[in-house]
């Protein structure tokens, strides 16, 4: 029954799979269980997917409450989709392992960009979080 | 979530919806921008037109600022301290307001119930001397008058303090313990007084449906009238109304508590007319009684079966009473009504 005909709204998400991407880049899977006017969610059976190329690894996490403003986006997964991936799941632990070596070798690269910089007299202040002002 | 809970998030979200301007509204010039080309695209295509999108018709809910300087929340037990982003301190109230709030009946029924009790509890005591009999019916006589009963006032409903006190159900349930303990002329003038106003009581009493409370002592009056008395009854009960193509008397077959008082009211009559005791009519009461007989009985043929309603109580005697006036047809069909 579509509740309210030409707009958006979350209702028709409810006790599916959904995939939502947070501001501070984590990305979740779960059951999207309740939500309200905000779009704060309540995801249930909540699994933290950590992507490092090709690879990934599946963190379960429960039950997650996520505040509204938190969230870039969200869609909800075909199931049968869901199993054709060309990307390899890995356990938690290389994965963690992954992803830090990936973030050593980012923090490498931009201490050399900014030294670089230095030298030819530019300076360029180090965003820190995603979040920009 | 439980559609409850979704009709909810629904109803906030359509508030949200409505816009007071909608020239400035992006969203909404947008989606019929939209969906005003789609439609024409469709149309060039040699689409027939299609079926108009489902249009959303949000509820409007007025948005109503209200602020009050003292909130009372409802059953607490005093002050609880309020804030809200209009102030972060709400006034407290130091003097106790919790009267004024009620009803203005509610009060009056409540403080007249207190010394109703009073009088049941005089009643109680075993025995009873004298003084205390006296002091009883002073009592007694001090809330039939604080009743303030105008009997067929002529005044409107609404101004009829009793009436408006027979309207709340604590107001049926007090002329109802009261009605033992008074005199039977006070009693006879509350009955006289709700059957004048009968259509009207009833009318009110939809939603309650408590005026069967007030059958049984009504009952006990009625059984105690004379014959002038009873007439003058179902005199008001068969008077036509201004505003009303129906009788009274048809109005109430269809309530519970009207046709038991009508039954009441007639079984009476056949006793007193099938006794041996004098009657000491007054000129005119024997035609009038006949005449409300043959009303009776035209109304119980005439209204359907489906809108009778069965009564709290059948005399035995009501069949007796029409075979002596009607013909033996007539009566068997009333019986099948009555039934």
């Amino acid at each position: 029954m579509n509740y309210m005909p030409g707009t958006a709204s979350l209702i028709q998400d409810i006790d599916k799979k959904h995939l939502v991407l947070l501001r501070d880049g984590r990305t979740l899977i779960g059951y999207l269980r309740s939500i309200d006017q905000f779009a704060n969610l309540v995801l249930h059976q909540t699994v933290e997917r950590i992507h490092v190329g090709k690879k990934y690894g599946d963190i379960p996490r429960g039950i997650f409450v996520v505040r509204g403003e938190n969230v870039v986006l969200l869609g909800e997964i075909d199931l049968e989709k869901e199993s054709d991936t060309l990307l390899q799941q890995v356990s938690i632990e290389e994965i963690l392992e992954e992803q830090r070596v990936e973030q050593q070798a980012k923090q490498e690269s931009e201490r050399l960009k900014v030294q670089a910089l230095k030298e030819r007299g530019l300076c360029v202040p180090r965003a820190d979080t995603l979040d920009e002002y | 979530m439980t559609s409850k809970e979704k009709d909810w998030v629904i109803k906030v979200e359509m508030i949200q919806l409505q816009s007071e301007n909608m020239d400035d509204d992006y969203y909404y010039q947008m989606y019929y921008h939209r969906l005003e080309q789609r439609q024409a695209e469709e149309e060039l295509l040699g689409w027939r037109n299609r079926q108009e999108p489902p249009k959303l018709v949000t509820p409007f809910i007025q948005k109503v600022e209200t602020y009050n300087s003292v909130v009372r929340i409802a059953g607490s037990l005093g002050q609880v301290a309020v804030s809200t982003c209009y102030s972060p301190r709400r006034a407290i109230d130091a003097v106790h307001h919790a009267l004024v709030e009620e009803v203005g009946e509610g009060r009056l029924c409540w403080q007249l119930f207190l010394q109703l009790l009073e009088v049941e509890e005089m009643q109680r005591k075993m025995s009873l001397a004298a003084e205390e009999q006296e002091q009883k019916s002073q009592e007694a006589e001090r809330i039939y008058q604080a009743l303030k009963i105008r009997a067929c006032s002529s005044e409107e409903e609404a101004e009829d303090e009793f009436l408006q006190l027979l309207c709340v159900q604590k107001g049926k349930k007090l002329t109802a313990r009261l009605l033992p303990h008074l005199s039977p002329e006070q009693a006879e003038k509350i009955l006289l007084t709700i059957t004048h106003h009968l259509p009207f009581l009833m009318k009110k009493d939809v939603l309650d449906e408590s005026l069967p409370l007030l059958y049984s002592p009504l009952n006990k009056v009625v059984g105690r009238m004379t014959f002038s008395k009873l007439i003058e009854v179902l005199q008001e009960m068969s008077r036509p109304l201004p505003e009303s193509p129906e009788l009274p008397i048809t109005m109430a077959l269809k309530n519970q508590f009207g046709i038991s008082l009508l039954y009441s009211l007639l079984s009476h009559g056949e006793k007193l007319l099938s006794s041996d005791t004098p009657l000491e009519p007054c000129s005119g009461d024997f035609e009038t009684w006949t005449d409300v007989v043959f009303l009776v009985a035209r109304e119980l043929s005439q209204v359907p079966k489906a809108s009778l309603v069965e009564p709290l109580f059948l005399p035995s005697n009501l069949l007796s009473l029409f075979c002596r006036y009607l013909d033996k047809q007539t009566v068997h069909h009333l019986e099948a009504k009555m039934e």
